[in-house]
């Protein structure tokens, strides 16, 4: 044993080392290839701006060709869309489930900057669906451990990770360099906080959203260019949804979980329509006014026709836009995938999780106590105390009576989950029909099962 | 037999979650008349689905589907795959074999 914790210790030191060198060989390599293809690129096309003056004789360097051929192969994209592809400059924002795929594809292609933002670190929960981030990666930058799978994927291109929180005071900065940008967040208020800022930078937002076995994708505030002007065409994200969502209809994929292919497949849609708002497609071609829904469950895409612009929209209407303002307070919630503390019950309704141990430990002393777990099924398969009954909260508007009835069979009830927030909703809704005396047996696990591993049962699954 | 009107009506993104897990389920509305003897309207329309619909299907926390009279924000209806604002919302009076989808938006990534 002590041999292979030696060897493990060696590898992880002779990784770090590895990284560092590939780290430094990139950014060598980069920085060469940044004056070669912008030399190369530049002499032989036009800004993808300037439209109207397009080159047609546009070529690219050997190199390029070669690296890019299956695609230049599509009448689709060709020469010129590839020279276009490699100067466009692409901002994707969240390097989680969508973001990764996204970026993969993007970086593939030769998107000629790829500018990534997250201000979180990578967690082993991730890595089922967060391709970019390695195990190796555990607890080290999104942003940054992107850019570095990033960068193996394509050494020519340019990827900057920004390791921040994207907020009303730093967004304009950072998107101003971009032509387009995807929304590739997990939250109400950078949603609302990207479409605003697109639209006062008038590029287009590509947003795609995922959770479970669903997906959603739609390009917000794009604009159509003819003769010198630009008109919106299709929506923004304020003019399909003006009011934000009540904060609990809202759900995360670390509350109600996610199937990995799933952001992979809207992410990869994501790149796709980039690519082809890249090289030039239209409202004709692209998910402009029509909304992509994607059901893993039954295997179904289905494009539905959303509401046109509002003329009177408070971003992209016609006295609209013009600043940020502060989304977390707009939205009544913060702007990461954050979970709810909830205090509902009283603190003499509480007991923590060594309390609950003693309880479990001392039925002769302090009576018998029912350990009702109230997470749904699948979770309560994956790791339950010993002992516990399972009510699931989402069957209790079927059941509440038949869990009342089970607890006066006993002395006590405490009611347990993941955190201790929906322990405490189901606790109260047991209160409320309980008499006054009994009031004092039912009770809640204060952190949940996070809270019992941490103290009690350090072998218990935190997820 | 009295006239009845068949209608579908489709959940997603997570409303389906408020209708005991049903994605999608084949109505047939009675005459609204019977149903509600004193509507102002002679046929269905997306005001009274809403209320049948909460009265028939819906299982819990009304509140994380309909605000005032009208679906909460966030929920997006479509009329045969188009955005209600594009049929006149509430007012749209349903037509035999619609499609109605009531999708909750998502937010995850």
């Amino acid at each position: 044993m002590d041999r292979v914790s030696v060897l493990e210790t060696e590898i992880s030191e002779l990784r770090r080392i590895l990284k560092e060198k590939e780290n430094e060989l990139q950014e060598l390599k980069s920085l060469i290839s940044d004056q070669q293809s912008s030399k190369e690129l530049n002499n032989h096309s036009q800004p993808i701006s300037d439209a109207s003056k397009s080159s047609v004789d546009a070529c690219l360097p050997k190199w390029a060709i070669e690296r890019y051929s299956r695609q230049i192969l599509l009448s689709d994209i060709g020469v010129e869309g590839q020279v276009k592809i490699c100067s466009a400059k692409v901002l994707i924002v969240g390097a989680g489930g969508l973001g990764c795929p996204a970026a993969m594809y993007l970086a593939g292609a030769g998107i000629g900057e790829i500018g990534i933002v997250d201000y979180d670190a990578v967690d082993l929960t991730n890595v089922h669906r967060q391709l970019l981030h390695h195990e190796s990666n555990e607890n080290t930058s999104k942003a940054f451990s992107a850019a570095e799978s990033l960068r193996c994927i394509n050494s020519k291109i340019k990827i900057t990770p920004y390791n921040v929180q994207l907020d009303s005071k730093n967004a304009q900065q950072i998107a101003s360099a971009y032509d387009l940008v995807l929304d590739c967040s997990d939250n109400v208020p950078t949603r609302y906080l990207l479409n605003d800022l697109c639209v006062m930078l008038k590029i287009p937002l590509i947003s795609g959203s995922a959770l479970k076995m669903e997906g959603q994708l739609t390009i917000y505030g794009y604009r159509r260019q003819d003769h010198h002007q630009e008109t919106y065409i299709g929506p923004c994200y304020r003019c399909v949804f003006p009011t934000p969502p009540p904060p609990a209809a809202v759900g995360s994929c670390s509350a109600h979980g996610v199937a990995g292919p799933v952001p992979g497949t809207v992410g990869t849609l994501q790149a796709l329509e980039a690519i082809k708002y890249v090289i030039g497609r239209t409202e004709r071609h692209l998910l402009v006014g029509r909304m992509l829904l994607f059901d893993g469950e039954d295997a179904t895409f289905r494009a539905v026709k959303l509401r046109p612009r509002r003329p009177a929209c408070v971003a992209c209407g016609d006295r609209g836009g013009g600043r940020l303002i502060d989304y977390e307070q707009f939205c009544n919630a913060p702007a990461k995938e954050k979970d709810l503390d909830l205090e509902v019950l009283p603190p003499e309704n509480r007991v923590s999780a060594n309390e609950l141990n003693v309880m479990m430990n001392n039925e002769e002393r302090g009576g018998r106590h029912l350990v009702v777990d109230v997470r749904n099924e699948q979770e309560y398969a994956m790791c339950h105390i010993q002992g516990s009954v399972n009510y699931p909260v989402e069957n209790l508007h079927r059941n509440l009576e038949e869990l009342i009835e089970k607890t006066k069979e006993f002395d006590g009830v405490v009611f347990v989950c993941r955190r201790g927030n929906d322990s405490q909703v189901v606790a109260k809704k047991v209160l409320d029909v309980t008499d006054k005396e009994r009031w004092s047996k039912v009770k809640d696990l204060v952190g949940g099962l996070h809270s019992w591993s941490k103290n009690v049962d350090p072998d218990f699954p935190v997820y | 037999m009295a006239e009845t009107l068949t209608v579908e009506v489709m959940f997603g993104g997570g409303a389906e979650l408020l209708f005991n897990k049903v994605k999608r389920k084949e109505i047939a509305l009675p005459p609204l008349k019977t149903f509600l003897p004193d509507s102002q309207n002679q046929n269905w329309t997306l005001k009274e689905l809403l209320i049948w619909l909460k009265d028939n299907l819906l299982v819990e926390r009304e509140e994380l589907f309909l605000k005032d009279d009208s679906v909460r924000p966030g929920i997006l209806v479509l009329i045969n795959e188009e955005d209600w604002e594009l049929h006149g919302q509430l007012n749209y009076e349903l037509k035999e074999n619609d499609k109605i989808m009531f999708i909750s938006t998502l937010h995850g990534g």
